[in-house]
């Protein structure tokens, strides 16, 4: 565990010196200081176009943040050879691949804070007010950016970082559209099951990031909640297990894997 | 009864490509074994194996074929990483972290706790002289600074292997002389070290033993002293006259004077005899015979390029 720790912190240490990340985080962070402004541009509730907005930047941010995060996160190792003198130590590789996604996890909490800060005190000082759903939207995304942090690191664990930033950008716009793809094939009796099928079992396996839109009335209009918290948790846990099954998966590849 | 440190039996490393059906013998049936206390010389040309069997050896990478024992259990059993350290060629380190911060890092790898982790950061930072750089950034450090770091890491478990990749590399005279003293005063102290290098200078002056590899395949093994024996033998003598050169010739060597005195030169030792006993039955008076070792450089050469195999 001492490993797995000590490779967190070094790859979180590393993480927030990276200019590209810091960018993006200040980009957002930046959007989110002038959302205040974009009300004159839409005919809706204040508080409605400036929570939808603030979140869909963090959502945003959040995901890149994840991506550009996990995809170099292996093959960088292998070509310093930062990983030789990691692995020639007593540390196994599942501590190495465990380390990493802790370390990008921090990186993400540490992001979020940043931005979730910033987006409320804008929000105080606009509206006189915090509404706690933000805080809620907040936590979901957060654990959606991690969800898409597990795919990225699997993916990195055998694809190259172009390959990877592909597969992982299209899982996440795939895995925010499918189950609302799946519901209106499914409201269409002219779908036959030769299509809907495949959609329920690519909807099966696909990681499911749009679960975790559910502040946001945009995305999820039909979305109705008798029990918000058993949803949350539910989803959370979704998420949880999901990136479970990532990392036992990545730790399968990697063992494999010559460097 | 020596105890074997690093075990390889026939060891085979095949690469194949995943689409084409292009396959790359990097490593062909290496069988070596490497002594508790020794300094072993790894040497080759690029590409002649020598990274692969080192990744053979840590578990990085795993063999097609054959056998690998490193202190006694299978290659990359990571409890043996307890008791072996790793150096790579070029070494990079996370270069945000201070010298301090690096071996702290590597340090808690080992599972090394306060406070001993940092009464031996300290005591190793004093030992490569970097006691004075340990709160400076590692990108601000030079090339040897950066190589004496890796030594420092390498030597945080006390361990009783070393494998170093290239530990000279790229470094200016001073620095270069300083890692090689910290190599023999490891191999004082009871370290196996296991060397890779192209530095034959420096591999000749360390290394007891040492194997020649060559397209993946060993060319030479043996100890560095009877490898290079068998050279020229060089006899001076003084009272000789111009008559005996031709005698002198007709045993193999080459002869010739030079104000008075006879310089021979003998392609091996088994003639010198019949040399030093024509001169003496001829009045002169041998002043010494002085066999010439062959360097290490000449070896590798002679093994590189002559094809010669062990």
């Amino acid at each position: 565990m001492n490993a797995t720790l000590a490779i967190a912190r070094a790859t979180f240490g590393e993480a927030i010196r990276k200019r590209v990340l810091l960018i993006i985080l200040l980009v957002a962070l930046l959007i989110l200081l002038v959302t205040p402004a974009f009300e004159v541009l839409a005919v809706r509730e204040q508080k409605t176009i400036l929570t939808s907005f603030g979140l869909g930047i963090i959502q945003l941010a959040g995901a890149l943040i994840a991506i550009i995060l996990c995809i170099n996160m292996i093959p960088q190792e292998i070509e310093r050879r930062t990983i030789y003198t990691i692995l020639s130590k007593p540390v196994l590789r599942h501590h190495f691949v465990l380390g990493k996604f802790l370390g990008a996890m921090q990186t993400l909490a540490f992001a979020f804070l940043l931005m979730g800060v910033a987006f409320m005190l804008v929000m105080y000082l606009t509206l006189r007010e915090i509404d706690p759903k933000v805080v809620k939207g907040l936590i979901m995304f957060f654990f959606q950016s991690s969800l898409l942090a597990g795919v990225t690191l699997f993916f990195s664990t055998f694809a190259s970082p172009l390959v990877n930033f592909f597969l992982s950008g299209g899982t996440f716009l795939v895995g925010n559209i499918l189950s609302n793809f799946l519901n209106t094939i499914e409201k269409n009796p002219q779908v036959g099951s030769m299509t809907r099928i495949p959609v329920q079992i690519l909807v099966l396996l696909m990681p499911n990031f749009a679960n975790f839109n559910v502040q946001n009335p945009i995305i999820n209009p039909e979305q109705q909640l008798t029990d918000e918290t058993a949803y949350l948790v539910q989803t959370v846990a979704y998420g949880g297990v999901y990136i479970c099954l990532l990392l036992v998966a990545a730790v399968l590849i990697f063992n494999q894997r010559e460097m | 009864m020596e105890q074997t440190v690093i075990k390889t039996v026939n060891l085979s490393k095949r690469y194949s490509g995943l689409w084409s059906k292009t396959t790359v013998d990097a490593v062909k049936n290496l069988s070596l074994e490497v002594n508790k206390g020794e300094i072993f010389g790894f040497l080759g040309p690029n590409g002649a194996g020598k990274t692969t069997t080192i990744k053979i050896l840590l578990g990085i990478i795993y063999p097609t074929q054959g056998e690998a024992y490193v202190l006694g259990t299978p290659a990359g059993d990571p409890k043996t990483h307890f008791k072996l350290s790793y150096l790579p060629e070029n070494p990079y380190f996370y270069d945000y972290m201070t010298g301090e911060e690096i071996l702290s890092f590597y340090a808690q790898l080992f599972g090394i706790g306060e406070p001993e982790r940092s009464k031996r950061i300290k005591e190793l930072l004093g030992r490569v002289g970097l006691s004075r750089a340990a709160s400076q950034p590692i990108r601000t450090y030079s090339k040897g600074m950066q190589q004496r770091i890796g030594l420092a890491q390498c030597l945080l478990n006390d361990p009783e292997l070393l494998i170093l990749d290239e530990p000279t590399a790229g470094l200016d005279p001073i620095a270069h002389i300083d890692i090689r003293d910290m190599i023999l005063d490891l191999r004082d102290k009871g370290k196996t070290l296991f060397v890779c290098s192209h530095q034959l200078s420096d591999v000749e002056a360390v290394c007891d033993r040492v194997a020649i590899l060559k397209n993946g395949e060993m060319a030479r093994l043996g100890k560095l002293d009877e490898l290079l024996a068998g050279g020229t033998v060089e006899m001076i003598a003084e009272r000789v006259e111009n008559g005996i050169l031709d005698q002198l010739k007709a045993l193999g060597g080459q002869a010739h004077l030079h104000e008075g005195k006879l310089f021979v030169q003998q392609p091996d030792d088994d003639s010198i005899g019949a040399v030093i006993d024509l001169v003496r039955k001829n009045g002169g008076r041998i002043i010494s015979v002085l066999p010439q070792r062959r360097s290490l450089e000449d070896l590798f050469v002679e093994t590189i390029q002559g094809g010669k195999s062990a």
